[in-house]
């Protein structure tokens, strides 16, 4: 890794903890308040790609264990892992990286801007909705005594505030893509 | 920002932080294993015996842990729910008792420790070419280094907004925040790379 990638890391890193302590923004066309954080996970992967989207990501959770609160709500420790929304938390990894390496595939600098959206929009869907949900469901049954079935149907709550903010990272995203391109091209 | 770590001499402190580590991983185990409230209870008390010899007050232990015990009392709530008030108990002492443990640990070891535990940890990696364990106590001090200057731009630009009677939107907040901070990744390098701090090259 090169240390302009490092330091893109880095700098994103500092981007997803600062997201988590700024008060919640609105999302402009519905009137419900969001945490910012999990939207900076998408866009790790869809501005930054796969590697460093995932590195970056790792740092913050590196940052977590070392017991500095840079979750949103002054979270943070060991104890955030082992807590009932641990899964979530390590799916973010996972969910940076595959939301980065969709990205590098699905979209392309020639293709139109609609395209484009589009494809960011899918990548951030698997990567932060798919993955993570997932992750986040396989674990809730391993602390608490609910089945699968029942952390799934807790989890679907949350997933529409999550698909918005696939929606948001695709179309900023995008408009980072057009201003400061950084992603790796892949055929 | 304000590490979780508390200075103080107790011997918890004193203990070496892959110890303390290792013991947490294997007590959570043990944790999930366990089934019976009463035992877990006992686990509870046990940990918070543990907890309560950092003397960390009620308002700081309070300010630590909220959002976590609202989460575990939103899940006990479901339990109870769903299944039954057994189960409701030993989901809510184990969870008291992994967080806990867990806090104790973060509490006790200092961010210096924990970066060292970590690039230790990371050597292994280092074959795989992906990273190098060094650079990863490198990064977490950009990351510090930088939240404040993200926090200032992110105020500039949504007083910006304000400024231009615009309402400060997701998008329109995110996309200038992440290009003005990216763009300075080069001179960052630059000046890295300038001082040798990554060795070789």
């Amino acid at each position: 890794m090169s240390t302009r990638d490092l330091v893109l890391a880095a700098l994103f890193a500092a981007i997803i903890v600062a997201l988590g302590l700024v008060p919640p923004i609105s999302l402009g066309f519905i009137p419900v308040p969001v945490t910012a954080q999990s939207l900076g996970v998408m866009l790790a992967g869809v501005i930054l790609g796969a590697k460093r989207g995932g590195f970056a990501v790792f740092l913050v959770l590196i940052l977590v264990a070392i017991g500095l609160p840079v979750l949103s709500g002054y979270r943070g420790g060991l104890a955030t892992f082992l807590s009932t929304t641990g899964g979530y938390l390590v799916g973010w990894f996972f969910a940076a990286v595959v939301t980065g390496y969709c990205s590098e595939h699905f979209v392309d600098r020639s293709q139109s801007g609609i395209v484009q959206i589009t494809g960011f929009f899918l990548a951030a869907l698997i990567g932060g909705v798919v993955v993570d949900h997932m992750l986040g469901i396989l674990w809730l049954p391993v602390v608490t005594n609910m089945t699968l079935a029942q952390a799934f149907l807790g989890d679907l709550l949350f997933v529409p505030g999550d698909v918005l903010k696939a929606l948001i990272a695709a179309l900023a995203g995008r408009a980072v893509m057009v201003g400061y391109p950084l992603l790796p091209q892949r055929a | 920002m304000k590490s979780l770590h508390v200075e103080g001499d107790t011997f918890l402190h004193r203990l070496p932080p892959g110890v303390k580590l290792a013991a947490l991983a294997a007590v959570s185990l043990l944790l999930f294993l366990l089934h019976s409230p009463l035992l877990l209870a006992v686990a509870a008390i046990t940990a918070l015996v543990f907890y309560a010899m950092l003397r960390l007050g009620w308002h700081n232990s309070w300010q630590r842990m909220r959002m976590i015990l609202l989460t575990i009392i939103l899940i006990c709530a479901f339990t109870l729910v769903i299944n039954s008030p057994m189960d409701a108990a030993a989901v809510f002492f184990r969870l008291v008792a992994l967080t806990l443990f867990a806090a104790t640990i973060t509490a006790t070891t200092s961010t210096g420790d924990f970066i060292e535990i970590v690039t230790k940890a990371a050597r292994p990696l280092e074959k795989t070419g992906l990273v190098r364990a060094s650079d990863i106590g490198l990064a977490i001090g950009l990351v510090i280094r930088f939240v404040p200057e993200v926090l200032g731009r992110y105020q500039a630009i949504r007083d910006a907004h304000h400024a231009r009677g615009l309402k400060p939107k997701a998008l329109t907040l995110a996309v200038p925040l992440i290009i003005l901070t990216l763009r300075n990744a080069d001179e960052i390098a630059a000046a890295i790379d300038a001082r040798g701090i990554r060795g070789q090259k």
